[in-house]
């Protein structure tokens, strides 16, 4: 039995891999801590779960400095490259510097065997590097990867700032600590990731939904009595409401009074009228609704996508910033949905897209083989063996820091 | 490839050249609704996302081939550089390098 901190930034995409993670490890006997700043995790946390709550006990400003990270990030008009130097500048870097502090202090107080950092949450690997405890890493985002290839200039300038950071926190050396360098899951399948060759250490594991909590409430007795086809709309948990309404009011005019079932995952308030054929929920239970849908219409955010193509449907993907717009070149490219510009697409194109995926077989046929491969790429389970393997073959903690050591010997 | 000429092409032909890339990319639909000049930034103006520059930038690739390392320049740039990025620059780039 051994004892894991999950260290998350306060982004459902990325938080929840985790609690699936987490779960999984529970389940097979260890202790798991959440370190986190959003004290809502708790109800979301699998039973058994410990949260660590960071940015506790400080001073009201401070607090509210901390809240203005979750306020920042969603209600911000961000949209493509432009979007990276917001996600790094605005949010991840002050969000790093803000919760160091209190990820040390929880790290000393817990006292874990290892800790499961975001990627996104390099102060976590500067803790653990700095207090002698291995570390993986999640990396739920996995296109900020591809980065590296399609556009190198912009992987320099992340690094760059990653490696500020960390040195300020007292860290030196130019080498980012962003991806560990024995453990690094990549929650998608190599099929769906891409060509690109990655070093061993980093495990593409596949999706992971499995022991998720769900507490969206949904009239599923008017669901069932709904027409088919089904489809789902959801752009995600950020985004500022300008871009959400000018976006909902063209899937009206797309899909109001057709002969199809449109659930839409919004705030209601943002809908100026709300069309029969649409069930319209700030919260869904997205993973129960997927089997009885046919197609998904997103953002591109890597979780919904996935989950999406875990059930094997097609996808009309419309990508508005950070990594979603390569996302959406993956779904494109692996022939399992067509992509729009969110600036650009009317709604007839978004209506042609979707009548286009949901009558085209190729397109689910694709979305099948996607499926094939998360199901062949092990999931909790496997991610788990990583895990307990690191920890056996890794009892010394400074074997963890050589860049060359061979990495998940245990697989 | 008709359009590639031994002489050094004017600005006005990389322009065109470069407009029908983006029109390549981005449909015929939109960019005749788009007001597309050299001065148009990717980013801002024309409101390409990240895969979409990628994919002009492949077509430049395809296009100029060995003539110029244009993968090799856009790497050079740093982020506000990319942001910033217009069709001029691409334009004097590829002069500089006939």
């Amino acid at each position: 039995m051994a004892r894991f901190a999950i260290i998350v930034p306060p982004f459902t995409g990325h938080v929840n891999p985790t609690l699936s993670l987490g779960s999984e490890l529970l389940r097979r006997g260890h202790e798991v801590g959440w370190i986190s700043l959003d004290p809502a995790l708790q109800h979301r946390l699998p039973a058994g779960g410990i949260l660590l709550q960071t940015g506790g006990g400080r001073s009201s400003p401070e607090q509210q400095e901390n809240d203005a990270y979750l306020d920042k990030i969603t209600s911000k008009s961000v949209y493509g490259i432009d979007s990276i130097k917001f996600l790094y500048e605005d949010v991840l870097i002050p969000l790093n510097r803000y919760m160091y502090a209190d990820i040390r202090q929880q790290l000393l107080q817990f006292v874990p065997d290892m800790v499961i950092t975001d990627h996104q949450l390099f102060a976590g690997a500067v803790a653990a590097r700095q207090l002698q405890i291995p570390y993986a890493t999640s990396v739920t985002a996995p296109a900020a990867i591809n980065v590296m290839e399609d556009l190198p200039g912009v992987h320099e300038w992340e690094e760059k700032q990653v490696v500020a950071l960390q040195q300020e926190l007292g860290w030196p050396g130019d080498q980012s600590l962003d991806c560990s360098d024995v453990l690094t899951f990549v929650f998608t399948s190599q099929l769906f990731f891409g060509t690109m060759q990655l070093p061993p250490h980093f495990r593409f594991v596949g999706p992971v939904i499995q022991h998720r909590k769900t507490a969206a409430a949904f009239d599923w007795e008017r669901f069932h009595r709904t027409p088919h086809p089904r489809i789902l709309v959801s752009i995600g948990t950020t985004f500022d409401h300008a871009h959400k309404r000018l976006f909902f009011a063209r899937v009206v005019e797309a899909f109001g009074g057709m002969a199809l079932t449109v659930v839409v995952v919004s705030d209601p308030g943002l809908f100026e009228t709300v069309p029969d054929n649409f069930i319209i929920q700030k919260m869904v239970p997205q993973l129960e609704l997927l089997p009885h849908l046919q197609a998904v219409v997103c953002h591109g955010g890597h979780n919904t996508v996935c989950e999406t193509l875990s059930h094997g449907l097609p996808l009309v993907v419309i990508p508005i910033a950070y990594d979603q717009s390569h996302v959406a070149g993956r779904v494109a490219r692996t022939g399992a949905g067509l992509r729009l510009n969110f600036n650009r697409f009317k709604a007839h194109h978004l209506r042609d897209a979707v009548m286009e995926v949901l009558q085209q077989e190729q397109f689910r046929e694709a979305a099948e083989q996607i499926c094939s491969s998360f199901e062949a790429a092990g999931g909790v389970s496997a991610a788990a063996g990583h895990l307990e393997a690191l920890l056996t073959t890794k009892q010394d903690p400074v074997a963890g820091r050589g860049k060359m050591q061979p990495a998940g010997k245990g697989s | 490839m008709d359009t590639v000429t031994i002489n050094q092409p004017a600005a006005a032909a990389i322009f065109d050249l470069l407009k029908q890339f983006i029109t390549e990319v981005i449909g015929e639909e939109f960019a005749e609704e788009m007001d597309i000049r050299p001065s148009s930034s990717f980013t801002k103006d024309l409101e390409m996302d990240s895969i979409e520059i990628v994919a002009f930038s492949e077509k430049v690739k395809a296009h100029f081939g060995a003539h110029i390392d244009f993968t090799g320049w856009l790497s050079g740039m740093d982020l506000d550089q990319l942001i910033n990025l217009n069709l001029n620059d691409i334009i004097h780039y590829i002069q500089q390098c006939r």
